[in-house]
Formats: C-alpha cells, structure tokens, sequence
C-alpha cells in the first residue's frame, strides 16, 4: 500500500513561489523586451490617401511611420528629402538622437550608417549635395508629428538630417524648415531606442528603409 | 591621497550625470538663455515674447543678471512693448535678425544697470520692464536700433558719422567710459539729441534713430530745421535703413 505523503506549507509556499518566479521571468524576456509588441503596425497598401506621390513610409523596428510631404509650403527642402528617399539613402541610417516623448533625430548618412557609425562624428556628417537654403517663412504649425530638416546653429544649412518632433513645439515655426507630418505610427517612433541620461544615443536604432509610396 | 578624492570626485560626477534624465528645453535650446517661459508667440509680426520664470545669469563671466517678474508687471508693461515692437514687420525683422524678446527686471551687465541687451545672433533682445517709465518705450527702439546695427554692419560707417560732429568734439571710449548718459532731451540740441548721445557712435545712432521712432513727425521737422547736424544724422539713418528695408515707414 503506498502511503500518500502530505504536501506541508512550506512545500507549497515554495511551490508557488518557483510559479511566480518562472512567470515573471518569461514576462521579462518575452513580453517586456519585445518592444513592439501591442504596437500597431500600418500598412500603406490598405490606406486611402488623398495625395499618394507625397506619401512617404519610414519603415523603423516597430513598423511603418507613414509620413505626408508638403512640397507646398517648403518646395526645395521636400525636393532634397524625396531625392534622398528615392536613392535608398537613409536605409540603414541610425536614429541618432532621441529625447524621449519629444523628438527623434536621423539622417546622417556620413557618419550614422550602420556598420559604419561614428560616435564622435555623428550628427556632424553630410550627404553630399550641398547644403539647402532654410524655407522658414510660410506659417507652419509645429504639432506632434511634424518632420523637419535639421540644421547647425546657422540658416541654410539644411542638408540630410530631419527630425520628427513628438510633442507639439510651437517655437519651431519660422526657425526650422518643415517638410512635413506624420499621419500614422507615431506611436512607432516613441518606441525608438532612447536613454535617460543622454540624447545622444549608443548603439542606436536604424531606419530600415525610407521609400515613397509611389 | 588627493588621487582618491579626485576618483571619488568622478564617480559622484558620473553618477549624477547618469541619473540626470535629459528633458530638451526649447526656449533653451533656441536662444540659450535659462529659466524662461513663453508669455506671448501668436503675434501679428511673430515675435516670441518670452519671461524670466526665475532670476538667470548669463555669459561666459555670468555678468549678465537679470531678475523674473510679477504677472502684474509683466501685463501692464507688454502691452507697451507690444505697441512699440509691433510696427516692426515681420519682413523687416527678419532682415535684422530679431525673433525672441525676454521680459525680466533689474537687468545689468558687470553691475551697471541696462534698459536692454541685445543679441542679433541669438536674435534676442532681453528688455528691463522696470527701466525709468520715463524713457522706456523710446529706449526700446534705441535697443532695435542696435540690433539692426549689429546686423547690418557694413552700412553704418562710424568714420563718415563722426564728420557730422563739430571737428573739436570726440566721443568716449566706450558707452560706460563716460559719465554722460543722461537720456533727457536736450532743449537745444547741437548736434545731439541727449547726453548720452555723446558717449559713443553707435549710441548717439541708436539715439538719433529711437528720437525719429518715436517722436512725431512735425517735432522731427523742427529738429532738422533748426539743427544742421541733425539733420545730416537723420537723413543718414533713413538713409541706411531703406537700404535695409525699402518698405520701412519711419
């Protein structure tokens, strides 16, 4: 007759313990490091939009940023910004400063290509062509989702890089060239590698590709 | 011994920077000047007026002091500024790079005491709302006029200036190298419209430019009639301006 053994507290305690302890270390490796996860993705294809030749897709670890370009209000600025596009430049360029729920930086295809990153350098390089004149007196309201050319501390000097501003910045009007807004997935972008201490980002995240829809 | 303390020193450093979240300042990061908020940014010829939240010190020395205001205060001296600045068209204030106004009180630099600072590369101009209520709202062009000085300053020759004056008379070395900075107008002018005039060029421009502001235009004919030199330094002021803007209305 084999005698059935009695489970004591202190088994059980341990027992669920070892439970809780298996749960939390899954939810740490899997739910919480998965980043993306609960993140809509958005697929252009299935979108109607009213000017399709302006619409541009950011495709970044989370998914697609679908992005509106506004060649009326800054003409050159939307011209340089679709020609990089168009010429697969920013695949693979990193997000290289990221100032959490404020405003993500990228598009320094000198010194921000992966592979080939260049922290001391980064956010100083070029594209190449040249450098654009500021397109700054339209009216422009700066909401969240806004795109606009970065610059150094002077006026045209607009190239490569752009920022896409995640709160709404009312002082950048007249002081940044803008080239246009999110329409969808900005929730994509706050999920961009930031760090507390700095804006400037180590081992960054990367533009995947950067195409136009048409 | 020392070495330790220094390491130590370090590691405090390290750390601080470490737990410090960073948190972008727009208002910081556009004109580099700390503690202040937005009072006003939807204006007709959009410039930003901004206020000291709390006193800030500025410059490499941090000479520049400057002290935050009561909203009492701040109301009823904007309105004035607003009136004098608003004349300026956006247009024009973009050619002589002037955007952002700071709004604080007690304002001096290395303790002598100033109406207004201005920065044509921060496109700034930081005003002291508590200035003599006396001089205040001409003193606001006499600060515009500096700026557009800074700006444009291939137009503003002092050597040309200068052969307007009288040949015995020299200017100070510098606008605080003198005791003479009376603002009050003299009744006979002589070639100078206040005391401080006579400090340095580009303060007796900035003067004669802020009098044609903000006097009206029959008193600024009288002037040209009865002073010759004046005459001469109002025209070439008008002069230099339309160079800078054709649309400007004086």
């Amino acid at each position: 007759m084999i005698k059935k053994i009695k489970v004591t507290t202190a088994e059980k305690i341990i027992f669920y313990f070892l439970i809780l302890l298996a749960i939390i270390t899954f939810s740490t490796f899997v739910v919480i490091k998965n980043k993306c996860l609960f993140i809509k993705n958005h697929n252009p294809q299935d979108i109607n939009f009213k000017k399709p030749n302006n619409i541009a897709i950011l495709n970044a670890p989370c998914g697609n940023v679908i992005i509106e370009l506004y060649p009326d209000i800054s003409p050159n600025a939307v011209k340089r910004f679709k020609r990089l596009i168009t010429s697969n430049a920013y695949k693979d360029i990193a997000f290289h400063r990221v100032i959490e729920n404020k405003l993500i930086q990228a598009g320094d295809l000198e010194f921000g290509k992966k592979g080939s990153l260049d922290y001391g350098k980064i956010g100083t390089g070029k594209s190449g062509l040249g450098t654009i004149k500021s397109e700054i007196d339209n009216r422009f309201d700066y909401t969240k989702g806004s795109v606009g050319l970065a610059r150094t501390f002077k006026n045209d000097t607009e190239d490569s890089q752009f920022f896409i501003i995640l709160q709404d910045e009312p002082l950048f009007e007249g002081e940044y060239t803008p080239v246009g807004k999110v329409l969808y997935g900005l929730e994509i972008l706050k999920k961009i590698k930031h760090q507390r201490h700095s804006e400037y980002i180590l081992r960054p995240d990367f533009i995947i590709s950067f195409e136009m829809l048409e | 011994m020392i070495i330790n303390y220094m390491n130590l020193l370090r590691l405090i450093l390290l750390v601080f920077i470490w737990i410090t979240p960073v948190y972008g300042n727009s208002i910081y990061n556009l004109i580099k000047i700390p503690n202040l908020e937005i009072y006003e940014i939807n204006t007709e010829n959009r410039l930003k007026y901004f206020y000291a939240k709390s006193s800030f010190r500025l410059g490499v020395q941090k000479n520049i002091i400057c002290e935050n205001s009561n909203k009492k205060d701040l109301d009823d001296k904007y309105k004035s500024i607003y009136k004098n600045l608003n004349r300026y068209s956006y247009s024009f204030l973009k050619k002589i790079n002037l955007k952002y106004i700071v709004l604080c009180e007690n304002l001096s630099i290395s303790g002598i005491n100033t109406a207004g600072i201005p920065d044509n590369v921060m496109k700034t101009l930081i005003l002291d709302i508590k200035f003599d209520q006396k001089y205040f709202e001409r003193v606001i062009h006499h600060e515009v006029f500096h700026i557009i000085n800074d700006q444009h300053k291939e137009l503003f020759n002092e050597n040309e200036w200068k052969k307007f004056n009288d040949l015995k008379f020299k200017y100070a070395k510098c606008s605080t190298c003198t005791e003479n900075l009376g603002l009050d107008e003299y009744e006979k002018t002589k070639g100078f419209f206040t005391e401080y005039s006579k400090s340095t060029v580009s303060e007796d421009m900035a003067e004669v430019y802020s009098h044609i502001i903000y006097l009206n235009a029959e008193k600024i004919k009288q002037i040209r009639n009865l002073d010759g030199i004046l005459n001469k330094k109002i025209s070439y002021i008008e002069n230099k301006i339309k160079k800078i803007d054709n649309s400007f209305i004086f």
